[in-house]
């Protein structure tokens, strides 16, 4: 599996899971171009912190590589970054491409 | 189950959005409407009982704390100043005297005991030592903690650990903490919603009461009727003997508990009940039954069979079969019992029957610890039924006898579980906790008895209740509950007998009695429609004048 595919895939875990916490009728779509946070974003602070713990969790188990979503970098861009599910997984393949990379 | 939703006050020093999604979210029975009290204020929360979130008394409470934040004692030994540890026992009494402030706010409040995140290992060697180690001063805590809340009857401690352990490495998470004031992963934030809902369920009186069980790979390992009880996998030095052997010791410590257990299996039963007399390693043994269905028909209809003779609705059996076809039959035809998702290994059979959350029981009354026992002499009963020529012969030589007793602080936590579980026999279905039920019958107009019911074979227990409210010269009976097991012995007739003796000595002119319909409890409206002498009916109401007492059945033996 090519890894976006791996990346999208995890991502739609972490929805699994943010979903749990969540009325039926506010799931979040397994979409790339499902608006998460700033703007028309569909996370209260509450539920972005969830997505930024899990998605740092999920990368490291699925796959076997830590990343950081808290450090200055990130939080400068945050409304970029967690502007769509798309977004976030474009962001996540460039870390993990920068690791790869040294 | 009823589709009602169950209003949860959250108090916390700490962030519960998470809790609350879980408990709000999940589809499991019953659903929580959670109401969030202030953020981070505990300790002003439970002193200010005229909050609006108390004003409405919500159906429960969770009040989850960490040590620290209601104990400052606690948190100066986080600082490894020295403090005594009577010091903070004292910080936990009043602590407990907070929360016994608002137990008259909720009908159940839940406190989870106290934990430390379980990365705080500096010091390990210390850490039991008392006065100084960390964890042996919060063991205290939380025993006391515990000690204290006993004595209220509404609020229940629950176990924390438990939830830690089963989420496992990542049960504490620092960044979730510093980023949104949220010290547990939401792993046990899952587990707590569970438990929590559990707890509920046994309040409101939907725990399970039964164990069917298989035998075939499921009690022991084999096939009776191919390889013969000797050569069954059970006990032994074999690991799976070990396990079917320790499955069998978590069954025996279910019916120590009050739960019942039964056999459904496709077997012959003369070879299935030799093994379980004759094996050497059968830990449980036929007397340990209420009964079985031992033959070659469906299991579902067994097990309706079972429950009819039991007197026992399909909501409160469990089925345990190793066999995925016969559970998912089971499923299929009887969706109310639970079929558990069963382990194929049976080295987690034990395992996997230990952490099923359907059992909570709010208290265990001395009724619960005999109730196999008494199932078993509703058998001996059963069997006099067949040898007598009729209902009435029957009745004689059961030599009733029932004995009446007002609502009294010995009687109150049995007659609260009565009121809280039974279905079928139950006028009015309302559900209370030990304190309401108190409550209300201690108002002047009011009047509560409790019935225990004996005969030459035992007794069963307080299993019935009658209440009268009387209003302008008339008297409402309010509460009409029989426990099932001893249903159809005229005891219905006793308690309207009783009834109606004491609305006419309090002078009243009429008696009435007005069902509430649930789903199950159509029972009572049956008997009601067809008693003699008769009621008069209106609707969903029952009336009475009292000018001729309604006649103590004569088998009866009425001891007030």
């Amino acid at each position: 599996m090519a890894m976006n595919d791996k990346i999208t895939q995890m991502l739609f875990n972490v929805l699994d899971e943010l979903n749990q916490l969540r009325p039926r009728e506010e799931h979040l779509k397994k979409d790339l171009g499902t608006p998460l946070a700033g703007g028309s974003g569909r996370l209260d602070s509450a539920g972005l912190i969830n997505l930024i713990v899990l998605t740092e969790q999920k990368t490291a188990q699925e796959l076997g590589s830590p990343i950081l979503l808290t450090d200055d970098r990130t939080m400068s861009q945050i409304n970029e970054v967690f502007r769509t599910l798309g977004s976030l997984a474009d962001y996540i393949h460039l870390l993990l491409n920068e690791k790869r990379h040294g | 189950m009823d589709k009602q939703s169950y209003t949860c006050v959250l108090v916390s020093d700490f962030n519960l959005q998470n809790f609350a999604g879980y408990a709000a979210h999940d589809a499991e029975f019953p659903h929580l409407e959670p109401i969030a009290a202030q953020l981070g204020q505990p300790v002003p929360t439970l002193l200010d009982t005229a909050a609006p979130h108390w004003q409405k008394k919500a159906d429960l409470a969770v009040i989850w704390t960490q040590p620290h934040s209601v104990v400052s004692a606690f948190n100066a030994l986080l600082k490894y100043e020295q403090v005594p540890v009577r010091d903070v026992l004292q910080e936990v009494d009043a602590y407990c005297a907070l929360l016994a402030n608002v137990s008259g706010c909720v009908r159940y409040a839940f406190v989870p005991s106290w934990v430390l995140p379980s990365y705080r290992s500096v010091f390990g060697v210390l850490d039991m030592k008392t006065e100084i180690g960390l964890t042996n001063t919060l063991m205290r805590m939380n025993l006391r903690l515990a000690e204290n809340l006993e004595k209220i009857s509404n609020i229940h401690v629950l176990n924390t650990h438990k939830w830690i352990e089963r989420a496992g490495i990542n049960a504490f998470n620092p960044k979730l903490w510093y980023l949104g004031k949220i010290p547990f992963s939401n792993e046990v934030f899952k587990e707590a919603a569970q438990d929590v809902k559990a707890a509920l369920c046994g309040m409101l009186g939907y725990a399970r009461k039964l164990i069917i069980i298989d035998l075939d790979d499921t009690i022991w390992g084999g096939v009776v009727g191919d390889v013969g009880w000797e050569n069954l996998v059970l006990g032994g030095h074999h690991h799976r003997g070990e396990a079917y052997v320790d499955f069998q010791h978590a069954l025996k410590s279910m019916k120590n508990r009050g739960i019942l257990l039964a056999v459904v299996s496709k077997n012959e039963e003369q070879a299935a009940l030799e093994a379980i007399n004759q094996h050497p390693e059968m830990v449980l043994t036929l007397e340990d039954f209420t009964g079985w269905r031992i033959n070659w028909q469906d299991k579902a209809e067994n097990i309706i069979e079972l429950m009819t003779e039991l007197n026992l609705g399909p909501r409160s059996a469990v089925f345990i079969d190793d066999n995925p076809a016969e559970r998912a039959r089971v499923k299929e035809s009887l969706p109310e019992v639970l079929v558990p998702d069963w382990p194929e290994d049976p080295l987690f059979y034990p395992a996997t029957l230990l952490s099923l959350r359907c059992f909570e029981l709010p208290s265990l009354s001395r009724e619960d610890l005999n109730r196999t026992a008494m199932y078993l002499s509703e058998n001996q009963r059963r069997d006099l039924k067949k040898s007598v020529s009729s209902l009435e012969e029957w009745l004689r030589h059961l030599a009733i006898r029932v004995e009446v007793e007002k609502l009294h602080p010995a009687n109150l936590q049995r007659a609260t579980q009565l009121l809280n579980k039974t279905n079928q026999m139950n006028l009015s279905t309302r559900r209370m906790s030990e304190a309401e039920l108190m409550a209300w019958a201690e108002q002047k107009h009011r009047w509560l008895w409790t019935l225990r019911v004996s005969d030459r074979f035992g007794d069963a227990g307080l299993t019935g209740i009658v209440s009268l409210e009387i209003r302008d010269r008339k008297a409402q009976i309010v509460d009409f509950i029989l426990s099932c097991r001893v249903l159809g012995r005229k005891i219905e007739e006793t308690m309207l007998s009783m009834a109606i003796y004491h609305a006419q000595a309090l002078g009243v002119e009429e008696v009435y009695a007005r069902y509430v319909p649930t789903s199950k409890n159509k029972p009572c409206f049956d008997f009601f429609r067809s008693v003699a002498p008769r009621f008069h009916q209106q609707g969903e109401c029952f009336i009475r004048d009292i000018e001729h007492p309604f006649p103590l059945p004569d088998h009866i033996e009425l001891v007030q």
